[in-house]
């Protein structure tokens, strides 16, 4: 750059000085400090107070909200980064937890390393579907998702989850009493294992944070931007796409173990077809480009059916109103409520300014 | 391996339901070309009609006011679907406009287990009339409504392969198929077109959930989503040709239901049309998944 106030004299000093710097690192603005501020004393009263100030009932949801948020995570990365619609996260979900139930009842592993292997596998069966699957159009692959997903659910009624019986399944369709799955020895309790999930989750957000920072999350922009275009310029685009389908496979797969963990039992009632396109909605509608977004899908998808249920309210209302949701995204707010709502906020917050102004015309300015 | 004896009555009881699935592949294919929309919300509308026409036969209104009611509603909610949101995302990715259908389907799908609550182990069955007569073939067992399910779906799809090509309204859809825009600028109401679309494919969501109803189950879950078994016909015809989601439909609705006296493979049959629509979709990929097409003639 052109050395500033720099006379054509000392031109040949100044240049060789700068130079032999070393370029300083750009210093995070005051915005960037105070959010991460938040951010953290947000977690850190959800990780120590909230499970006081809870029923057990509600710490039970809050940490499938956990589960959830990490789900939605997943899907957020496919469809809010690169433009991807998977209609079968649900049963990518029910994969993690098949196997980190597996895992647990076969083994003695200890729970972070039985996470990170159901991550692992599911991102390897992820890729392997990624790998004939993303060479189809966005339609088609929503579609061919919706229809490997509604497979495995058959396939899902008739092997069961394991329950400690023997061999590969590891199903015991015979016995009575059912061993439940395993908890990590330091996360027994209910509101300690709600903490147990929200660090796994905090480490997901933290993973997909650093992709988005990183050439992962500029290539996907770019590709999401228009692909022929990042194709011109030169990005491998179907590498990356392949990347964000393997990390949102290895986000919902630990999420899966997660949930396995939480529930203790798992039955395959439990992982319906229908789920992964109300998990769509729930996406869509807390705004599949943003982080907050996903916890926003996880509150909408886990809490706030606790919350009807615990009012008498029955939980369809709640599939009318994703409906809903999905149809006002897609028609007015495609960034959903994550990007919309400080919009309205702002606006409110404007209305009620340009309102008190009007109160006090004595005190303002030129009127 | 189970004789043949026992293969028998699953070939009729297939046909039936293949035909079926060939009435409603056929109105998703015909929608798609028309409005670039997959009407994933087919299963429910369907569902939902004969829903209501089970709470009007239950109220002792007579079968045929039941039935009309169905398919009126499916009709209609079609309709207004098509016409509320068909114009708001007309110039968005097909993409879009399937994930808007499956909004549909959710507000539908929370309606029907709200006001037809399944919870309490409640089962709702919906008989037709024609289920009584029937007649032998051999030894096996033919009802008049599995005769009816398969001429319908053989009739629709010889109907509107003539319709599309013989006939001015179906012309027009197919020429909005290859070009929305130039065919507005010929002079062809398409907005007008649409509604036809729409409108059509409706009933055909309402006659198919009266014959599955009685079919399959009265079931909400179970109606919706078998609109993926019509919908794999249709994607094995790549959302292009009646005449190959009619076989596709017919192969799908045969394989599922011969499935059903082998011991082995019996309780994976429901995977069949998500196993046949997957391995078409990879089939077209190889052929055609271009990142740039314009026309829905090459989808």
């Amino acid at each position: 750059m052109a050395a500033s106030g720099g006379s054509a004299a000392a031109d040949t000093e100044v240049p060789a000085t700068r130079a032999r710097q070393r370029p300083t690192l750009p210093r995070p603005g005051t915005g960037t400090l105070v959010r991460a501020a938040v951010i953290a004393a947000l977690l850190l009263f959800v990780l120590f107070a909230l499970p006081q100030l809870m029923s057990l009932y509600y710490v039970d949801a809050m940490t499938q909200v956990a589960v959830w948020s990490m789900a939605a995570l997943g899907l957020g990365v496919l469809v809010g980064r690169v433009g991807l619609v998977s209609l079968g996260q649900v049963a990518v979900l029910a994969i993690g937890a098949w196997v980190a139930a597996r895992l647990l009842f076969a083994t003695a592993q200890p729970y972070p390393l039985v996470l990170l292997e159901a991550g692992l596998i599911t991102m390897l069966l992820g890729t392997l579907i990624g790998l004939p699957a993303l060479r189809l159009r966005g339609l088609y692959l929503a579609l061919i998702t919706l229809m490997l997903a509604g497979a495995l659910t058959v396939v899902l009624a008739t092997t069961n989850f394991p329950n400690g019986g023997p061999g590969f399944l590891g199903y015991n369709g015979s016995q009575v009493h059912i061993p439940p799955i395993r908890r990590p020895s330091i996360a027994a309790s209910d509101p300690a294992y709600f903490r147990y999930a929200v660090v796994v989750a905090v480490l997901m957000f933290l993973l997909v944070f650093a992709h988005i920072r990183t050439r992962p999350g500029r290539a996907w922009a770019a590709v999401r931007q228009s692909e022929p275009a990042a194709l011109a310029a030169g990005i491998n685009t179907w590498f990356y796409k392949l990347w964000a389908f393997a990390l949102a496979s290895f986000i919902t797969g630990v999420a899966g173990g997660v949930l396995a963990g939480a529930n203790h039992y798992l039955y395959s009632l439990n992982f319906p077809t229908y789920y992964s396109i109300t998990l769509l909605a729930v996406v869509l509608m807390g705004g599949a480009y943003s982080l907050w977004g996903a916890v926003i899908a996880g509150l909408l998808w886990a809490l706030l059916p606790s919350l009807l249920q615990n009012w008498g309210v029955s939980a369809d209302w709640l599939t009318i109103l994703f409906g809903v949701g999905v149809l006002q995204v897609l028609t007015t707010a495609p960034r959903g409520l994550a990007d919309q709502v400080p919009k309205d906020l702002a606006r409110l917050g404007r209305a009620a300014r340009g309102l008190a102004r009007k109160r006090a015309p004595s005190e303002s300015s030129a009127g | 391996m189970p004789s043949w004896q026992d293969f028998e009555p699953f070939i009729v009881s297939g046909l039936a339901l293949g035909g079926v699935y060939a009435l409603s592949g056929v109105g998703m294919v015909v929608l798609y070309q028309a409005t670039g929309v997959v009407y994933l919300a087919f299963g429910a509308v369907g569902a939902m009609g004969a829903l209501i026409a089970w709470s009007l036969i239950n109220a002792h209104a007579p079968g045929w006011v039941g039935w009309l009611v169905c398919v009126a509603f499916a009709a209609l909610v079609t309709l207004a679907y098509g016409m509320v949101f068909g114009p708001a995302l007309a110039k968005r990715d097909p993409l879009v406009k399937a994930v808007a259908t499956l909004g549909l389907t959710l507000v539908l799908f929370g309606l029907m287990d709200l006001l037809w609550t399944t919870s309490g182990g409640q089962s709702r069955a919906i008989t037709l009339p024609t289920d009584n007569g029937g007649f032998m073939i051999g030894q096996i067992q033919v009802t008049w409504t599995q005769v009816i399910s398969l001429a319908l779906g053989i009739v629709i799809t010889v109907v509107t392969v003539v319709f599309l090509r013989l006939t001015k309204l179906g012309t027009a859809m197919r020429a909005m198929a290859n070009d929305r825009e130039i065919t507005a600028t010929l002079g062809v109401p398409v907005r007008r077109v649409e509604a036809a679309a729409w409108l059509g494919c409706g009933i055909l969501a309402g006659l198919a959930g009266v014959l599955l109803a009685d079919l399959v189950a009265l079931d909400a879950t179970t109606l919706t989503f078998l609109v993926i078994s019509s919908l794999a016909a249709a994607l094995i015809a790549r959302l292009r040709s009646i005449t190959i989601t009619f076989a596709a439909a017919i192969v799908i609705g045969l394989v599922h239901d011969l499935l059903t006296p082998i011991q082995s493979l019996s309780n994976y049959r429901d995977a069949t049309p998500f196993v046949l629509a997957a391995i078409a979709l990879l089939a077209l990929s190889s052929g055609g998944g271009q990142v740039l097409t314009r026309s829905r003639e090459e989808a």
